[in-house]
Order: structure tokens, then C-alpha cells, then sequence
């Protein structure tokens, strides 16, 4: 089986901003071929590195946004090289390139000079801010787009937990992965629109605009209160400060408690869960029994009890425990973890989340690393090759795309 | 009205609250026709979700609601009737694409396991959002996004070092499990075009986020380096590559902060000659990357000095044009009222809707020049199209459609 894009081309002339969007079109089947320059550009001088030696082979961050891509180099700066991008381009379905806006035109390489030769093109800008406007040729980094964005407005801390913080960002490079996600839409309605037309376009994808779009609550309550939400410490932006969510465990460790015991049949779990731990043992009364008294966030003394003594049996147990014993008895709670805490999590073996790989310092000895978001039952998410090493396939892709040996 | 990406393509909606809807707010902007069904004895809990127009919520009259709702229409169904259910079958045997985020097993308890779905529409692209998905000895755990958040790292991505985690102040993976689904569904029917043949999708919503995770999986399976170590999580700090200056600084006013990140030496030069050349920031020890990250405090502190003084958006101004990456952290009010290029890209929108008048909403992000997704109708009010979809759409009499409505099979 193999997957829903096969038969696909896709040329990816992609950095950091907008290498996932490939990555997730070449997982599902397309053959994406990554244009890099000579030395390989930023998206392999991202740490950590193998063994932290860097290379460009060796950066971690390249090995895990660029799996089952082809690399070809080229350098666009020169016309030779330039005249097999635009080859390249026409012989694809689908570009996907993330240059400041008019740097591809200003060289003779971009969207118009292959559009017209090739009607059925799809080819999807992705930047920071969009093609136009005043902020178009602004700088970005992930971090700066999950400023203007708003995300980083929502996250941060109570004072008392941290006087004075600032907005918090949350790492992994998720503004450009929003980018991503966003692009990817876009590609997938502009080839639907291929499918029945024959007809290609230019997609046109800020990162800004994603982000933007990626915020929750916050734009609903400015639209309908001209309110702005407040940043709290591990749980959601509200409107006025909520109830904690996180409590440290025996171990250190933080559990994620999110209501309890919202309707009887599951409250009665709890309670007897913590009554034979030794806690609880007034949760009997018959002040309990109301839902609506349980609920935090309503002032109810109840809620206020049960949250008191729900701190003190979290502190006596592993967080680990905590969450397997409340999802047990329906309790959507969870645990904070470290990425790579899912690696002796059974469950994800269980699905066969994890895909293995090896590469430049770690021959004959994969190394496992996340695999598929989804699920399909007939055209499934595959790993058919790691992220290539700089300029592996120049001459393959050369021969198969446009015919020629090099 | 111009053709959609999506014409022609329909969606029966059965998901809620959030992860699921943004996914059929994606498909329904690019055209295609959603039709949410809902139940009135158990309502989408973020039709009461706030922000709300008036005092009291009414069903109709959420902010939250319409702004993952929008260009959809709203059936009411009453699936626990066996006439419901029957009339629910109609309607998966008409659409293309059936979309769920229930916990794993609810529509099984429906009677609408995949087999019966098959039966009745052998090409369906049916798409499941639940918390970990429909295999796996955990399948029946369940999640808020928040809970997904904690359980896929993301959270623990997120903070300052030797403070509890900050993260992420919002469901950020319900944005992200809809994303994929939407992505998911338009990659199935692509595949439906060329084969005809349908499928199943299975999305665990602690999976989208561990997906985003996977340079820190793999400097702990390649370097044996966890996380969660002393000096992580680094804030705003850089991670990798590690650069410095890079973090949020204090403007004038009250929580106003501009985020400065500066990649390499150039631009070291341009953000102090922006500063106006200050005597500290010429000591040798910020002269190179690796000085200025043994010296980050004082850099920081430096660099603060000058911000503190000054409005967030010139900052940003100043230091863009000297080619220094720089970003004002906007509340969503700073987006509405003061972002030029959200502005000039005509990003925001109204949508008029009974309940709370001329709705604002926003853009469809990735902008097709030839068939762009579009803003058409404001959220559906609770069942506002049962009538139209059960005459039109499933062809049923007007004797039908009174009939099975005076047996409470739409409600």
C-alpha cells in the first residue's frame, strides 16, 4: 500500500518556515524533491546535531521536518542552475517555496515564468507576512510569529507564580508548523480544484495569518466583549482568573486535572478512588452529591474542598499514577511530560506510533522518532526513506524529471 | 457565486466542541457543504460556550461558537430514535465525507460502526478525531486539548526555567487535530477522485501534538538528552539553534513586550547600531554568539534598558528596518484594532447573524488566487436547517418530514 499522493511531484525550495509542509505531502506518497544550495542553507545548521557535532548531514531538526524527500542542489544564483529550477518547476505539480516575497522573481525564477508554460501548477508561497502589505518584507522567526500572532499573549503566568514574566512561547517551532498546516489546506484545495479543472493557481500563505488564526478564545472575546484574555499559569487564557489546573505530584512531577467528577456515575469512581487511598472521607455528605457544586470556578465551598483535598492525594502519589487512575474513572486528566516520556508509554506501541531511522552517525543503528498524525486504512502515511543527505539525489532526479545525465 | 475548491462536496458534521469543528470549518470555507448534526438534550457545549452577546446563553447567541462555525449548516436530530438514527443513515448515504470527535466507541454505541457506515455508503471518507485513537490498550482514556497538550510535551515545551510549566493557555491541539483532519479529508477525497475508493481515518489527538515534538524525541534517542533538565524550558530563550540576543523585552506601558531575535553577528551589529551604538553593548564579550549566550543575562538586561522606554510598535519599526527580526506581542484586540498588515490584507470580516448582529470573524489563511475560501454566512443557529436538508437534501415529502417530526425525530 502506499500513499493517498502518489504519482505527485512536488519541488520544495524550503527552509525552516516551510520544510513541514513538504514533509507532510512527501509522508503521504508525493515525490518531493528539496532544492537546496550548495552548502545547505539554514534548515541544516538547526541543532542539536549527532553527537553534537554539526554537519550537514547531522542536524537532527533536518532529520526529522525532510523524511522520504529527494535532495537536489543547485545554485540559483547561477543561470544554468536557474534554467533547471524552472525545468524542475514545470515538470512538478506542485511547488512549494519560502522566499522573502519577489526575491524568485527579482531572479528570474518564480511563479510567473513557469505559470504560463504550465497551466496546471500549483505553487504555494509561504512566508512570514504574505505577498503584500506593509509588513511584507518584515523579518520573522518562529518565536516573532508567535508574537504578532497573539499566542504568545495567552500563555505565560499568574503573578504570584512568576512576578513580572513576559508572554511565554512554546518551543518546537510551532508558528512555522501553524504555517504549515495552513499551506497544506491550501495546496490540498487548490489539487482538488486541479482534479476536476485540470486548472493550477498561486497560493498566497502568511504565517501571521495562521497564527493569527490559531488563538482559541481570544478572538471571540474581543469580537463579542471588546475583551481581552489574561495569561495564567499551565491552563487556558480566560477572561478572569480561573482555577489551577496543574498539581505536583509525590515525584515532582505535574498532573493536569481538568474538572472532577462532572457527572455522578463518575464522581462516585473518584470518591471511592481516593477514599481507599485514605482521602476524602467527607466527600460522603450529602453536600457532594449536586454536580453543579462541584464545578471549580463558581465559588462554590464544595468545589473549593474537593480541589484542597484533591492537592493534598495528587502530592501523596507518583503523577504517572494520578493519570492512569483518574482516566480509569473517566477523568480526562492527563500528566506533563517530556517528549520523549511517550518512548515507554505502551499505548503508542500499541498504534506502532514510532518510525525508525538512521543517518550520518547513527549507521546500522536506527533510532526511533515520531511517525504518523493519522491513520488511513487504505493509502497510510508511510516512511519510505530518512531525510537525504545534501545534493543524494541531484543526478537521479535530473534523469527521472527532465530526461537528462548529468 | 463563484465555484469553491470544495463544490460539490458534503459533509455530514457530527463532531463538537472544538478539534472537530475546526476541521469542518476549513472544508465549509473552501466550499464544501457542512451539515452539523446536533441534538437538542445534548448541545454542543460551546454553543453556551463564552463569549456570549447578551447576559444569559441561549444556544445561539455564543461568539465562541459562530467563530468555528461559520458557512455550515445546522440540522437538529434526535439520533437515539430509531427514526433518527434511520434519517442519520440518509444522510451518510448522500455525503462524501463523515467527520466525528467523540471518545473512542460513542458512535459504535450509535449503532454507526464503520461497517454499518460502509453498508450504507461503500465510498464514504470517514475521519475520527478522539484523544488516542480507536487501537491501542488506552483507546477508551480521553482528552481535552489541554490534556493532549501535557501528555504529547508540548507543554513542558513551554515555560521558564525552575517555574511549573506555562503552557500552552489554549487549545492549541484542537486547532492542530483539526488542521490534520482537514488536511486528512482533502488528501482521502483527492485519492477518492483518482480511485473511487473511499476510507477510514483514525486521528488520536495526543499523537498531533507529538508528531510536533520531533527534534526533542530524537536528541533523546540520538544524544540521550531529555527535556526536562536543568535551564529547561529556556522561555523565550532560544533552543536551537542557540543564538543570542533572542527574548521578550519590556516596553512602555502596562504588559507591552516586543520579541527580538537576532541569528547572527550582522544582525548584532544592526540591533546595536538601532540602540544608537550604547557604550556596553561594544564590550568584546558580546562580540561573538558564543559571548553573548555565556553573557545572556547582561545582554538581556542591556537590551531591556532601551525597550522599556519605548512603545512596543516602534521598537519593532526601528529594529525591522535594520533587518533585525522583531515582533510586537499582540493581544487579539492588537490585531483587530492596530495591525497594519492584517488591515491591508482586508483579513477582517462581518457576517450578519441574528443573535449577535454583525459578527466579526476573520481570513481563510492560505489566500488561492483563482478560487480563494470565503466568508459566506455567519455560524448556523440550532437547527435552522433541518427542514431545508430533510426536503432538499434527502428528498423527503413535506408528509414525511411532519410526520417524523411530530415523533420528535428532529430535536
Amino acid at each position: 500500500m502506499s500513499g493517498p499522493l502518489t504519482g505527485l511531484r512536488v519541488l520544495e525550495l524550503c527552509g525552516p518556515v516551510g520544510q513541514y509542509a513538504g514533509k507532510l505531502l512527501a509522508d503521504m506518497g508525493a515525490d518531493v524533491v528539496k532544492v537546496e544550495p550548495p552548502d545547505g542553507g539554514e534548515a541544516r545548521s538547526i541543532g542539536p546535531f549527532v553527537d553534537d557535532v554539526p554537519g550537514p548531514n547531522r542536524s537532527l531538526s533536518f532529520w526529522y521536518w525532510n523524511t522520504n524527500k529527494r535532495s537536489v542542489v543547485l545554485d540559483l544564483e547561477r543561470p544554468g542552475d536557474r534554467e533547471v529550477w524552472l525545468r524542475l518547476a514545470e515538470a512538478a505539480d506542485i511547488v512549494i517555496e519560502d522566499r522573502r516575497p519577489g526575491e524568485l522573481e527579482g531572479l528570474g525564477a518564480g511563479y510567473a515564468m513557469v505559470a504560463e508554460r504550465r497551466p496546471g501548477l500549483i505553487w504555494c508561497a509561504v512566508t512570514g507576512f504574505g505577498q503584500d502589505g506593509p509588513w511584507a518584507g518584515y523579518e520573522t522567526t518562529d518565536m516573532v510569529s508567535l508574537a504578532l500572532g497573539g499566542a504568545m499573549m495567552m500563555n505565560g503566568y499568574d503573578p504570584e507564580d512568576a512576578p513580572g514574566a513576559p508572554p511565554i512561547r512554546g518551543h518546537g517551532d510551532q508558528g512555522y508548523a501553524t504555517g504549515c498546516h495552513y499551506a497544506v489546506q491550501g495546496i490540498l484545495a487548490a489539487l482538488l480544484w486541479r482534479d476536476r479543472t485540470g486548472e493550477g493557481q498561486f497560493i498566497d500563505c502568511s504565517v501571521h495569518e495562521a497564527v493569527s488564526s490559531t488563538t482559541e478564545v481570544a478572538l471571540p472575546y474581543w469580537f463579542t466583549q471588546r475583551v481581552d484574555v489574561i495569561r495564567q499559569t499551565g491552563r487556558h487564557a480566560a477572561a478572569s482568573r480561573t482555577e489551577r489546573w496543574l498539581h505536583r505530584a509525590a515525584d515532582g512531577r505535574w498532573a493536569l486535572i481538568f474538572g472532577v467528577g462532572r457527572d455522578n456515575a463518575s464522581w462516585r469512581r473518584v470518591r471511592a478512588w481516593f477514599q481507599s487511598k485514605g482521602f476524602g472521607q467527607q466527600f460522603d455528605e450529602p453536600r457532594f452529591d449536586d454536580p453543579a457544586a462541584r464545578q471549580p470556578g463558581r465559588g462554590s465551598p464544595e468545589a473549593a474542598e474537593i480541589f484542597a483535598e484533591l492537592g493534598r492525594f495528587i502530592a501523596a502519589h507518583p503523577a504517572e499514577e494520578v493519570y492512569r487512575g483518574g482516566q480509569e474513572r473517566r477523568q480526562a486528566w492527563g500528566v506533563v511530560r517530556s517528549p520523549e516520556e511517550n518512548l515507554s508509554d505502551p499505548h503508542w506501541e500499541d498504534r506502532g506510533f514510532w518510525v525508525a531511522v538512521e543517518g550520518e552517525g547513527r549507521e546500522g543503528r536506527p533510532v526511533r522518532m515520531p511517525g504518523a498524525p493519522y491513520r488511513f486504512s487504505v493509502t497510510p502515511w508511510g516512511l519510505r526513506r530518512p531525510a537525504p543527505k545534501l545534493g543524494e539525489h541531484t543526478a537521479e532526479v535530473l534523469r527521472e524529471w527532465l530526461g537528462t545525465e548529468t | 457565486m463563484a465555484e469553491l475548491p470544495l463544490s460539490g462536496i458534503r459533509v455530514c458534521d457530527l463532531t463538537w466542541v472544538i478539534a472537530g469543528p475546526t476541521a469542518t470549518r476549513i472544508l465549509a470555507d473552501f466550499g464544501a457543504e457542512v451539515i452539523r448534526v446536533e441534538h437538542g438534550q445534548a448541545a454542543d457545549p460551546i454553543r453556551l460556550g463564552r463569549p456570549i452577546a447578551g447576559e444569559r446563553p441561549t444556544l445561539n447567541n455564543s461568539g465562541f461558537f459562530n467563530y468555528f462555525n461559520r458557512n455550515k449548516k445546522s440540522v437538529l436530530l434526535n439520533v437515539r430514535h430509531p427514526q433518527g438514527m434511520e434519517v442519520l443513515r440518509r444522510l451518510v448515504a448522500v455525503s462524501d465525507v463523515v467527520i466525528e470527535n467523540f471518545s473512542s466507541g460513542v458512535l459504535e454505541s450509535w449503532g454507526l460502526d464503520e461497517a454499518a457506515m460502509r453498508a450504507v455508503n461503500p465510498r464514504v471518507i470517514s475521519c475520527s478525531i478522539s484523544g488516542f485513537g480507536h487501537t491501542g490498550r488506552d483507546r477508551h482514556f480521553t482528552t481535552w486539548g489541554p490534556t493532549a497538550q501535557a501528555l504529547s510535551g508540548l507543554t513542558m515545551m513551554s515555560g521558564l526555567p525552575g517555574k511549573p510549566p506555562a503552557g500552552w493557555g489554549y487549545s492549541y491541539l484542537d486547532h492542530t487535530a483539526g488542521y490534520l483532519a482537514a488536511i486528512a479529508v482533502m488528501m482521502a477525497l483527492h485519492y477518492r477522485n483518482l480511485t473511487g475508493e473511499g476510507q477510514t481515518i483514525d486521528i488520536a489527538q495526543v499523537e498531533t501534538g507529538m508528531v510536533l515534538t520531533g527534534p526533542a524525541v530524537l536528541d533523546f534517542t540520538v544524544n540521550g538528552r531529555s527535556w526536562r533538565r536543568e535551564g529547561m524550558p529556556p522561555g523565550n530563550r532560544a533552543w536551537e539553534p542557540r543564538v543570542a540576543p533572542h527574548n521578550t523585552y519590556r516596553c512602555a506601558g502596562e504588559d507591552r513586550w516586543v520579541a527580538v531575535a537576532v541569528r547572527n553577528d550582522a544582525e548584532w551589529a544592526a540591533l546595536r547600531a538601532a540602540m544608537g551604538e550604547p557604550a556596553w553593548a561594544a564590550e568584546e564579550r558580546f562580540a561573538t554568539n558564543a559571548g553573548r549566550l555565556a553573557n545572556e543575562d547582561a545582554l538581556d538586561a542591556g537590551i531591556e534598558a532601551w525597550t522599556r522606554e519605548r512603545d512596543a510598535y516602534e521598537v519593532m519599526a526601528v529594529l525591522q528596518a535594520a533587518g533585525v527580526p522583531a515582533g510586537v506581542c499582540q493581544a487579539a484586540g492588537d490585531r483587530v484594532e492596530r495591525d497594519p498588515q492584517l488591515a491591508a490584507r482586508g483579513w477582517w470580516a462581518t457576517l450578519p447573524h441574528a443573535e449577535l448582529g454583525e459578527a466579526e470573524t476573520d481570513g481563510v489563511a492560505p489566500r488561492l488566487s483563482r478560487t480563494p475560501g470565503t466568508n459566506r454566512t455567519a455560524s448556523p443557529l440550532l437547527g435552522e436547517h433541518t427542514r431545508e436538508v430533510m426536503l432538499g437534501t434527502l428528498g423527503m415529502s413535506a408528509e414525511e418530514y411532519e410526520e417524523l417530526e411530530a415523533m420528535g425525530v428532529f430535536m
